[in-house]
């Protein structure tokens, strides 16, 4: 029998240089394949811009009509929020629990098992690789949307740096978050209710529908227990608010920690749904 | 027994079917307690594969080979028995058995879709962590082979279903695997592309010593790759062994369908009867007597369509039946 | 006349198929029901901080959000399936089996696919209008409830005019698979007046896509603050409307048969 190639037995250093390998690899392929998507890519992210215009044109009015501000936001401060909130939207769209259902059903589960690697890397690969195009459609939608709207802007290069780092994590936890409710679809076909339920409490908690502060104070309180608020409004408080070094660092840590966390329930998950999968197959 | 490529002893496979009747009563029952019924999809094989062989699996629709295939590679869990590919237990998915094994199943698409074949190859590059020099030198060997060269240059989507096939085989062997799995490769192919596919697993296999397990309820693609033949029905082996002996029973006869103006008439002079449907008569008949029976039935009977076909592996299995409990 | 028999059966096949499946029934209304509670917790919200939007109090924003609702029910449970269903035809080929029936092929595929458990949003909006209108103090004139029913039909013919244009543009572009996300998006601006709006939004969301005449006209009659000539003039761009789409289908048809030989 002749021996494979590929079955040296890698040290962690070689081992870690391949996983290295495959996200690149990886990411270069989903630019690729996104390359060809542009226009279609396009209008999904004017959908996508819809939502916040929608809110932004609301506050704004109320502002206007309030004497030019909302506990303590003007309509330039709701234009810079919202306008920034397009841009963690684009980096925080994830593989949703529908997309786990269609690949159970279909199959390409199966072929993903077979492989020596994690499925999970080629989601957070896959995904990474298409931000990078993403980015660049997302572009002449913020100059646009900043002409138009005349948002406020008061940033410093350290916020910007956190900002650029705080885009990922906002990204690394909805992507576990979201897989972890996945993983229900390995038990049930009706995640739908579920995840519905999610995006719902993430609505609310997370500044996705309006800045926290807007929102009644036990609010508030609440989403600083839960890993909503590191997923929408850290990211867009980094450059819109007015935190100190050191609470941009506590709010990376905090990030940090859901990610985490988020990895471990996966993680744990993940093993009874592959028992369960494997029982059954398709 | 550790040096086989392929051991299998006891080999259980129980799924519980849920299962309703039909109504409306049944259906809110049927959402307070569920009823299932237990269905055994593979009920006690067992064999051995040594390095290099290749074997075929040879059964209806669910008889349970595609069922065994995926125990064997690790995508379903085994209910009972013993299963061990090259030493290791599939189901625990160890790193090192994945990137020695590959699953190629019949329809279905593991290629990127949007993009040439070119690129899925290199995903499955970095995917295996195959050195890029053993890699390139591979990928050329397996293209040229196949003759798919100008095929994987184009996006995966373009290429229609033979031509996919050929890619997706080519790109499931880049990591050089020492044992493949064979899920109805030729399925939906014409005769032409199964040939080629069947050529080039032989001559993979040659070159690689790569062992082969092939499944398909075509009788050609076991003949033309198989030296070893294992039966399979209803989830138990009925026959495994050498596939000239199997051979010789199937190739003694032929089935011929024929739609007649009138099918009443008494046709046992022709070939045994084995089926009547209306105008449509199915007889059976010796191989060698085929061409003369043919020629007769349509000098003799007004024809109106006449088709002459290998038994369907049903009745092959039927025979191996019967043959066992001769000899 | 045979092609709408033919359409109702389509629908009935449809509908006996949906009914199969009780559980999406439970599932549409939680999602419809929360759907409905961030938009009026949206709306508990604004108000905290203002008494009137754009001249619109808060129960007559309630009007707006349940008239959303009915126009939601009806586009999700009717006009999209069918429209979706052209997209994917027209890439896969398969249109050819609806053009070669004898009976009208606009009407065809427009009727002949259907979401029932969609449609619960209607009902959910007509209780939430409901409700607006008590607030509001009750009655509703004979007069405001016809206007109301009218502009509800203009809403939904327009609404089914962009859609199908939207549809027909697959025989040239094939792949439309972001159509629902990107409607979902504008569609939501009918939540609110759309006096809020910058002036290009604001006519974009009037001709280009219908929500105007789709929701806040509706909402305005139900309110009482339609004028007549508003009515009208809905009417009329219906009219002009209905005649350019199909138009449009009939030329995209013509590409696509001319194409395929």
């Amino acid at each position: 029998m002749s021996a494979t190639p590929s079955s040296e037995k890698l040290g962690k250093v070689g081992r870690l240089r391949s996983l290295a390998d495959f996200y690149v690899t990886t990411m270069r392929t989903e630019i690729q394949t996104q390359f060809q998507y542009r226009a279609a890519t396009y209008m999904y992210l004017l959908g996508m811009v819809a939502e916040p215009v929608i809110y932004l044109v609301v506050w704004s009015t109320i502002a206007d009509s309030s004497g030019g501000e909302v506990n303590g936001l003007t309509a330039g401060d709701f234009a810079a929020y919202y306008i920034v909130w397009t841009l963690v939207r684009t980096m925080n769209i994830v593989f949703t629990p529908y997309g786990w259902e269609w690949r159970i059903r279909n199959g390409e589960l199966s072929g993903q098992l077979l492989r020596p690697l994690h499925p999970i890397h080629y989601d957070v690969a896959q995904f990474a690789g298409g931000k990078i195009p993403w980015l660049f459609y997302y572009l002449p939608i913020a100059i646009v949307l900043t002409l138009v709207f005349d948002p406020t802007f008061d940033v410093r290069p350290a916020e910007i740096a956190v900002f650029a780092i705080a885009i990922w994590g906002a990204y690394l936890i909805r992507t576990f978050n979201q897989t972890a409710l996945g993983l229900v679809c390995f038990w049930t076909t009706r995640v739908g209710a579920l995840f519905s339920l999610y995006i719902v409490l993430e609505l609310l908690l997370s500044g996705r529908l309006v800045p926290l502060t807007l929102m009644p104070d036990w609010v508030q309180t609440l989403a600083w227990f839960l890993p909503f608020r590191w997923t929408f409004y850290f990211p867009i408080e980094t450059l819109v608010g007015d935190l100190t070094n050191a609470e941009l660092l506590a709010g990376l840590g905090m990030q940090l920690f859901w990610t985490l966390a988020g990895i471990a329930v996966f993680a744990l998950v993940w093993r009874f749904a592959i028992r369960r999968y494997t029982a059954v197959g398709n | 027994m550790s040096d086989q490529a392929v051991h299998v002893d006891g080999l259980l496979k129980i799924f519980d079917v849920p299962e309703r009747d039909e109504g409306l009563k049944a259906a809110t029952k049927s959402l307070v307690r569920r009823k299932t019924r237990e269905v055994r999809a593979v009920d006690g094989i067992s064999f051995d594969i040594t390095p290099g062989e290749i074997v075929g699996f040879l059964g209806p629709n669910g008889a349970g080979k595609t069922t065994t295939l995926k125990m064997l590679s690790g995508l379903l869990y085994v209910s009972g028995g013993e299963a061990r590919v090259l030493g290791h237990v599939p189901s625990k998915r160890e790193r090192d058995f994945l990137r020695r094994i590959a699953l190629v199943m019949g329809n279905r698409n593991q290629l990127q879709w949007d993009l040439p074949a070119l690129d899925s190859f290199e995903l499955n590059r970095a995917i295996y962590q195959i050195p890029r020099a053993d890699f390139l030198a591979l990928r050329d060997e397996l293209i040229e082979l196949l003759e798919i060269g100008d095929l994987v240059r184009k996006p995966v989507r373009q290429l229609s279903l033979g031509e996919r096939m050929k890619v997706e085989i080519v790109g499931s062997l880049l990591h050089r695997p020492a044992v493949l799995f064979l899920d109805e490769p030729t399925i939906g192919l014409d005769v032409t592309m199964q040939k080629r596919i069947r050529e080039f697993v032989a001559e993979y296999r040659r070159r690689h010593e790569a062992t082969v397990m092939l499944t398909s309820h075509y009788m050609a693609d076991v003949e033309a790759l198989c030296e070893r033949v294992i039966v399979i029905h209803h989830g138990k082996i009925l026959f495994d062994g050498d596939l000239t002996a199997l051979a010789s029973t199937v190739a003694a006869w032929k089935t011929i369908a024929v739609v007649l103006e009138n099918g009443a008439g008494d046709l046992s002079a022709y070939g045994e009867v084995i089926h009547r449907d209306g105008d449509l008569v199915t007889l059976r008949v010796a191989k060698a007597d085929t061409a003369r029976v043919t020629a007769r039935l349509l000098a003799e009977q007004d024809v109106l369509d006449l088709n002459v076909e290998d038994p369907p592996i049903e009745d092959v299995i039927e025979l191996v039946f019967a043959r066992e409990a001769v000899e | 006349m045979t092609t709408l028999r033919v359409a109702l059966l389509h629908l009935r096949i449809g509908v006996l198929n949906d009914l199969q499946y009780r559980v999406n029934f439970a599932l549409q209304v939680l999602q419809s029901i929360l759907a409905v509670t961030v938009g009026l917790i949206v709306f508990q919200l604004v108000f905290s901080h203002t008494t009137e939007l754009n001249g619109w109090s808060h129960s007559e924003l309630l009007a707006i959000l349940g008239v959303q609702a009915v126009m939601a029910g009806v586009v999700h449970a009717v006009i999209q399936p069918n429209m979706m269903r052209l997209s994917e035809e027209v890439q896969d080929g398969k249109l050819d089996h609806a053009l070669t029936k004898p009976v009208d092929a606009q009407m065809l595929i427009s009727v002949r696919q259907v979401q029932l458990w969609q449609a619960v949003d209607i009902p959910i909006g007509a209780v939430i209008i409901g409700f607006a209108l008590a607030r509001l103090g009750g009655n509703v004139g004979v007069l405001d409830a016809l206007a109301f029913a009218i502009a509800l039909a203009f809403g939904a013919v327009l609404l089914y005019c962009f859609w199908l244009v939207l549809a027909t543009g697959s025989f040239w572009v094939i792949r439309m698979w972001f159509l629902p996300e990107l409607f979902e998006g504008i569609f939501q601006t009918g939540r609110f007046p759309i006096g809020i709006y910058p002036d290009w939004l604001r006519f974009g969301i009037t001709f280009l896509v219908p929500i105007a005449f789709a929701i806040t006209v509706p909402a305005e009659a139900v309110t009482s603050r339609l004028d007549w000539q508003t009515l009208l003039f809905a009417g009329l761009f219906t009219v002009a409307a209905f005649s350019f789409s199909r138009w449009f289908w009939r030329f995209g048809l013509r590409h696509y048969t001319g194409a395929s030989a």
